[in-house]
């Protein structure tokens, strides 16, 4: 049967191949090579740009031109294989491939680490790796969604927490450096992530260093990044797409129920890769419109980008490009809730505002590299976005920053390697929020890896930074790093490290003049940069037992910061104006500790044609606040952080069905401002949020699940469900997260 | 085992060098140097230490202790500098807020500070601390 499968297959394929008499065929059957199952969707790659999938049995054919040529065979958890077919005219081969599957993402290449490709076993420090099919099996269409949803890290109203590294700060100074493909997004003027405009339409991976990263990507990676990696094109052309519509259920407290017509949201994305000779292109469009669950929130938006890699075939290893990516959106966006009583989902209409932001970058680069010896990398994106505000002109903002950096790699032996590099970032900011400023950002960055035994790899590094803002240069600053891997046995990879970390305070936060409903927000010119350090030790440990293929990793870490920057309510004196009155203000008020631990997981089997996984996490902290003269804790925890966080998925998926349920759980978070706790003060702020805090600051658990149902080879149908329990939730206070909702989604890949 | 010990050391060692104790500031040791004991507790220029005054429960001793901890009056707390030593900051769960205060004069003999405390209107508030 097979056998005459194939021929006929093959057969069909010469007729419909034009010039395909002077070809031959090539075809056969990938299996697995420990159960011998057949392998679908295995990427087949032959020639320089050729490339086909097997089918739902494995079976693959494609016609050739005769002589030599390699057959790649890639299939994500088992080892890649070459094999050389030696084709000759009229002939037909049969290649019928056995994959020999690898423990779990242990190989999985990551970059963001070291600012070099290398394995995840490599590493030194702690990497949370998000994969696209994460983000497409569950419809997240929000960074911020997808982010917050790892274990150890919370997203609070923009502002990312990584283990209890942040607290909260309406996105204002973030001590997580957000990056698309190794260079910085973040807005220059109030120092946040612009989550609207990261492309989630092409994405590959997600890259997430939980921990001090200063030394290699400067101020602002105080407590770690996030590193969105888009997909490159391969020999075979990829085009997907999606569209979806949602819906909000009722709340759980129908009382809150505000809507007469139903709350609906709608998404659109598209993107196709494609090789043109040595030329790479990708393009990206996402559309969306969501109407939201909250009265005074909803939201629209567009963002669309192109990238194009060239492959110098004069130079070889030379390449050179450029991407584009510009967005627009349309927000109605709240600080504080109208009454807990009456509908925390109505928002004060004070503190009400309409939002449009525009944004648009360009990344030229150019890439030398003789491989395994030396590589030159330079790179620059030119960064503009504007925040206007119909109503409140005031806080009108707009911004244009560049940044270019060039980075050298260099082996001295299989034993020795460096990075060094230097870069600068020049920004123009625009507001009459923050007022017109101009600021120049320089670094110099080197690091060594040295390898003098087998297994064991070390890592050293160096940054020295200078920020200068208006023409006032802040203090040099230079910081360290330094880890090591030892592989302990074939799956086993112990890891240590240390590194520093620092932060300058933001535009916003040096010059911010503004009320927004009853809050005042006061500048303070002599808020310092904040530092610290973070240490980490850990063991990551894949195993394969019989056709269970997984790995475990487990690591403990504790960090500490000094004079960090937090926003102190409390009568404030604003130069500027010399007026006074009561509002927040950025100080460096806060000394902390934090330690903890972290188990992350991930399993999976193959049972006949389908696939199951079982992956989670759990992360424990102490985030204490600490003395700053003696170093002895004050009793005091850290505010807007929570102990317990922990995540399990499991999902199964075969041929044409897949099922996912992913469930998040989090302790109480442990302590807020006390302008929201006071008697003098609370009502004043939020009414109606004390007693509601007391009600509902506790542990919760959510549900979210998806089911999917392949309709033929390219799309696919699948529908998912976020809180499926319908709990109330709240992340910083006011901030009713989103109820039970419903998103249908037709998918498509050809 | 001791390989792996001896490879951890670099990273010690950088762990504890961190972990020394800074070296305090001028302003630290007067701060801490004396129990201070109010002098003067002056609203809008006028004195507000009586009962039922607004600066009523800041009269007494004030202990800016090493740790960061402290009594102020009547209030138990924390203490910070701030914004350079130009400010400092007290804080208590008694206080409706945090009190970020100016230092308008720290010597061996003499702390004065000064805030503008909300009310019905701003109030203008000067505090004077001496040695007990």
């Amino acid at each position: 049967m097979t056998i005459l499968r194939l021929v006929l297959f093959g057969w069909l394929l010469l007729l419909y191949v034009p010039g395909a008499g002077a070809q031959t065929v090539v075809s056969g059957q990938v299996t697995d090579s420990q159960g011998g199952e057949p392998l679908a969707g295995v990427y087949v790659i032959w020639g320089k740009a050729s490339g086909t999938t097997t089918d739902t049995e494995g079976f693959y054919s494609f016609a050739g031109n005769p002589g030599k040529i390699p057959v790649e065979f890639r299939f994500i958890g088992y080892k890649s294989r070459t094999e050389i077919v030696n084709i000759t005219a009229g002939e037909t081969v049969v290649l019928n491939v056995e994959l020999e599957p690898e423990a779990q993402f242990l190989d999985q290449v990551v970059v963001s680490a070291d600012r070099m490709e290398q394995k995840r076993s490599d590493l030194t420090v702690s990497m949370d790796v998000i994969r696209s099919d994460y983000l497409y099996r569950t419809h997240i269409t929000d960074a911020q969604e997808l982010i917050t949803k790892t274990p150890g890290i919370e997203v609070l109203d923009g502002q990312v927490s990584i283990r209890g590294g942040s607290g909260f700060s309406y996105g204002v100074g973030s001590r997580v450096l957000a990056l698309i493909d190794g260079l910085p997004m973040m807005s220059p003027d109030a120092g946040g992530i612009k989550w609207n405009f990261l492309p989630l339409e092409n994405l590959s991976q997600v890259e997430i260093i939980k921990g001090a990263s200063s030394v290699l990507y400067g101020s602002s990676a105080l407590n770690g990044i996030i590193n969105f990696r888009t997909a490159d094109a391969s020999n075979i052309p990829v085009t997907s797409f999606f569209t979806e519509v949602g819906i909000y259920g009722n709340p759980p407290n129908i009382a809150w129920k505000w809507w007469d017509i139903p709350r609906l949201s709608g998404h659109a994305s598209f993107s196709h890769l494609q090789k043109f000779g040595n030329t790479d292109l990708g393009l990206g469009v996402n559309l969306s419109s969501d109407m939201g669950y909250r009265k005074y929130n909803d939201e629209s938006m567009g963002r669309v980008s192109v990238r194009i890699k060239h492959h110098s075939t004069r130079n070889q290893g030379l390449k050179y490009g450029i991407n584009l990516s510009g967005g627009k959106s349309y927000k109605t966006d709240f600080v504080l809730w109208e009454d807990a009583l009456t509908g925390g989902l109505k928002q004060d209409t004070s503190t009400v505002s309409r939002f449009h932001g525009y944004y648009f970058s360009a990344d030229p680069f150019v890439s030398f590299g003789k491989r395994d010896k030396v590589r030159h990398d330079f790179r620059m994106r030119l960064q503009t976005s504007e925040n206007r505000f119909p109503v409140r002109s005031a806080n009108n903002a707009g911004s244009v920053s560049l940044y270019g950096e060039y980075q050298f790699w260099y082996s001295f032996s299989d034993h020795f390697s460096i990075t060094t590099g230097f870069s600068e970032t020049w920004s123009i900011i625009t507001s009459d929020f923050f007022g017109d400023h101009r600021g120049l950002n320089l670094a110099g960055f080197a690091q060594a890896e040295l390898r003098p035994v087998n297994r064991l790899k070390v890592t050293g590094g160096v940054r020295v930074e200078q920020n200068i803002l208006d023409g006032e240069p802040d203090r040099l600053v230079p910081v360290f790093r330094t880890g090591l891997n030892y592989q302990a046995a074939e799956h086993t990879f112990l890891r240590a490290s240390f590194g520093q970390g620092y932060r300058y305070p933001s535009i916003a936060e040096k010059h911010a003049s503004t009320t927004l409903g009853s809050v005042r927000i006061f500048p303070n010119l002599l808020v310092q940069p904040e530092s610290g350090w973070s240490s980490e030790a850990g063991v990551m440990q894949g195993f394969m037992i019989g056709r269970f293929r997984g790995e475990g990793d487990l690591s403990v870490f504790l960090s500490q910061n000094r004079d960090m920057i937090e926003y102190v309510f409390g009568p404030h004196n604003d130069p500027g104006s010399n007026t006074s009155g009561v509002g927040f203000k950025a100080s460096n008020v806060e000394y902390s500790r934090i330690y903890g631990t972290e188990l992350e997981f991930l399993l999976g089997r193959q049972i006949g044609k389908m696939t199951a996984t079982v992956a989670g996490g759990y992360t424990y902290i102490n985030p204490i606040e600490i003395s700053a003269y003696t170093g002895k804790s004050k009793g005091l925890y850290l505010k807007y952080r929570r102990k317990h966080t922990a995540r399990l998925s499991i999902t199964a998926a075969s041929d044409r069905l897949e099922a996912g349920i992913d469930m998040y759980a989090r302790s109480e978070i442990l302590d807020i401002d006390n302008v929201f706790l006071k008697i003098e003060t609370r009502d004043l702020i939020m009414p109606g949020f004390y007693d509601y805090w007391l009600q509902h600051n506790r542990p919760y658990f959510l549900m979210d699940g998806n089911l999917s149902c392949r309709l033929n080879q390219s799309l696919k149908l699948s529908l998912a469900v976020r809180n499926i329990t319908n709990t109330e939730y709240m992340g910083r206070p006011g901030d009713i997260q989103p109820h039970r909702n419903f998103s249908l989604r037709l998918s498509g890949k050809f | 085992m001791k390989k792996i010990l001896f490879l951890l050391l670099p990273g010690i060692l950088l762990l504890a060098a961190s972990c020394g104790k800074d070296k305090q500031s001028e302003r630290f040791e007067l701060l801490t140097a004396h129990v201070w004991t109010s002098d003067s507790l002056l609203a809008d220029g006028a004195d507000a230490s009586g009962t039922g005054g607004i600066l009523e429960k800041f009269k007494g001793d004030v202990t800016f202790r090493e740790d960061g901890t402290g009594t102020f009056g009547q209030y138990n707390g924390t203490w910070a500098f701030v914004d350079e030593e130009t400010n400092l900051a007290i804080d208590s769960p008694d206080l409706p807020f945090t009190l970020t205060t100016h230092i308008v004069e720290l010597k061996t003999t003499s702390l004065k500070v000064t805030l503008t405390y909300p009310g019905v209107t701003l109030i203008a508030v000067r505090m004077t601390f001496k040695p007990k």
